[in-house]
């Protein structure tokens, strides 16, 4: 489906229901003025940080003295490699406050594993993602495995890591894996109380280069997902196009953004998010990295507990 | 004079159960990002719309307690205007924003406004100007109460709920358990309904295709885009619950602006 007849579906659905076309915007509840900035790095000193950012244009960031990076753990800004595919999250204009480098996200069915050190698990990430081979270094199988007990083909796998040498190399654990085999997803919960103004669950990051949202309650008909919707949570239908209105309840900042993707894989995770409390079953968006940030959440942690509701 | 004294409680009942509704709901729904938006309160900015809602539901209170314990003709008269204005309300709502319920019962009522809304609206105009004009207190209609008025009484009620689309509304939620937004209908569904509707009849003209280029959903409306005639888009919009629902129609330029406004002169159910 084209990227320009799923934008317009917003504003053709807005002229129909008289209703007025929501544009994505950031909300910054708490008063702080917190934005994200992607793209690669060109150069690092101690004090600045030259990111050539995703439109081609060069940023020039200050890094704030308490300023923290991670790539694959803790290191300090200064000592990013040139090259660096980052995420900044900034903090009053050109202040860079935290620094990411060359995450991902490795969400999926397990598929294989192989190797007796190093382990090569090859992983289903959905219809949209595909197939991905990644590797767990041996220094983290341990605490990879505590979080995934069942690391066997059938069963859910999600880590965060980092991009090496064009390998996915898995570091940290983003949740605990669910008990269930992918295909015996707890049904959702009965749908009795009717109408909810509001959706409260866990919200998500994931690699999807389009700023947005992936949404798991989508019609299979209008997104050519072929595997059915699923759900852990009672989400209502939206579409592709749609907005969202996001709302980190730990940050309290809420944005709206757009839905870009089908999280079908997101709909098979029936986990709760402990980033400030204990949030409802189920995994309720899958924001892009940029977007997530934004939100105010920390790539490192995997998730927040949030509240959606339509933009 | 037996009117009135069936009227005044039918009109009692109905004050409190949309006050209770309209205080529960408040909270929920007029907050920022809320999923479904009820009532006239979506008409006034976002930071007032929960102000709305309760000082609604605090006028319902206040009028029963006007007409019941201080037994007031002013009171009286007031609930004709709250009634009326109400009606004008609803219908400016339809006209403003289709999608909207009329959250007249909280979030029962989140079936687009219909012809049927803003007739019960008027209906208890119409009731409260029976019981103002023949200025029938509590203690009158006790001592005149009789069969004639029960009857009379049962008629009304009768008459309200043929209007209530939220009765349609609780007998999906019982077969269905889910509600709208939640459950999965077929595509094809939305799609004949469109084509028995006034507005396919009123826009076939102007369609270029008769096949939609473009079909999505969103909560308990689905949306069919179809090419139009000097390169517009013609989407239509249909509800999709209830027997007859909801359809609501725009053209929109490529530029994204409309060619044509929302229909008012609409034949819904909902």
């Amino acid at each position: 489906m084209s990227h320009a007849r799923v934008e317009r579906r917003h504003l053709l659905s807005a002229a129909a229901l008289g209703r007025d076309v929501q544009t994505p915007r950031p909300a910054d509840d708490d008063g702080t003025a917190i934005d994200a900035v992607s793209g690669q790095i060109v150069d690092a000193t101690t004090h600045l940080l030259v990111v050539e950012n995703d439109d081609g244009q060069e940023e020039r960031l200050v890094i704030a003295p308490w300023a923290t990076a991670w790539r694959g753990g803790p290191v300090p800004p200064t000592r990013l490699p040139i090259g660096s595919r980052v995420i900044i999250r900034t903090r009053a204009g050109r202040v860079a406050d935290c620094v990411w480098a060359d995450m991902t996200r490795m969400t999926g069915i397990i598929l294989d594993v192989r190797g007796r050190r190093d382990l090569t698990v090859e992983i289903d990430g959905g219809p949209h993602r595909g197939r991905r081979s990644i590797v767990i270094p041996y220094r983290s199988t341990g605490r990879i495995l505590v979080r995934h007990p069942r690391l066997e083909p059938g069963y859910l796998f999600d880590a965060i890591g980092t991009m090496q040498d064009g390998a996915a190399v898995a570091q940290v654990p983003a949740t605990s894996q669910p008990p269930y085999r992918a295909e015996a997803l707890p049904p959702p919960p009965p749908a009795f109380g009717g109408t909810r103004t509001r959706i409260s669950g866990t919200a998500v990051w994931s690699d999807y280069t389009d700023h947005g949202a992936a949404y798991p309650m989508l019609e299979s008909s209008d997104t050519g997902c072929d595997q059915g919707v699923v759900s852990c949570a009672r989400l209502p239908y939206l579409s592709l196009g749609s907005m969202l209105f996001v709302r980190n309840v730990c940050a309290r900042r809420s944005g709206t953004v757009p839905i870009v993707g089908c999280g079908c894989m997101a709909g098979h995770f029936c986990d709760r998010c402990l980033d400030c409390d204990t949030s409802p079953r189920g995994r309720i968006v899958e924001l892009s990295a940029l977007s997530y940030v934004r939100l105010g959440g920390d790539l490192t942690k995997g998730c927040f507990n949030a509240q959606v509701g339509l933009g | 004079m037996t009117a009135a004294v069936a009227a005044l409680p039918i009109l009692t009942l109905l004050l409190i159960m949309g006050g209770a509704a309209k205080l529960i709901s408040a909270g929920d729904d007029a907050r920022q990002g809320a999923l479904n938006r009820l009532g006239p309160a979506v008409l006034v900015p976002e930071r007032f719309r929960r102000a709305a809602m309760l000082c609604c539901a605090l006028g319902e209170f206040a009028l029963v307690a006007g007409q019941l314990v201080a037994d007031l003709a002013v009171a009286r008269w007031l609930t004709v205007v709250f009634f009326t204005v109400s009606t004008y309300v609803l219908w400016d709502l339809r006209r403003r924003r289709p999608d909207v319920g009329c959250g007249c019962f909280g979030e029962v009522s989140s079936a687009p406004v219909g012809l049927r809304s803003v007739a019960r609206t008027a209906v208890l105009a119409v009731l409260a100007a029976v019981v103002a004009t023949t200025d029938v207190g509590p203690a009158e209609a006790l001592s005149r109460a009789s069969w004639t008025a029960a009857a009379w009484a049962v008629c009304g009620l009768a008459l309200l709920l043929s209007l209530s689309p939220e009765v349609e509304e609780t007998f999906s939620r019982l077969r269905h358990r889910a509600p709208c937004e939640e459950r999965s209908i077929p595509a094809g569904r939305a799609l004949s309904r469109l084509r028995s509707s006034t507005e396919w009849r009123a826009h076939a003209d102007v369609l270029e295709s008769d096949e939609p280029f473009d079909s999505w959903r969103e909560l308990c409306w689905r949306f069919l885009a179809f090419p139009g005639r000097g390169g517009t888009e013609v989407v239509f919009a249909v509800y999709l619950s209830g027997r007859r629902p909801a359809v609501r129609v725009a053209v929109v330029g490529q530029d994204g602006t409309l060619v044509e406004p929302i229909q008012e002169s609409i034949a819904v159910s909902a």
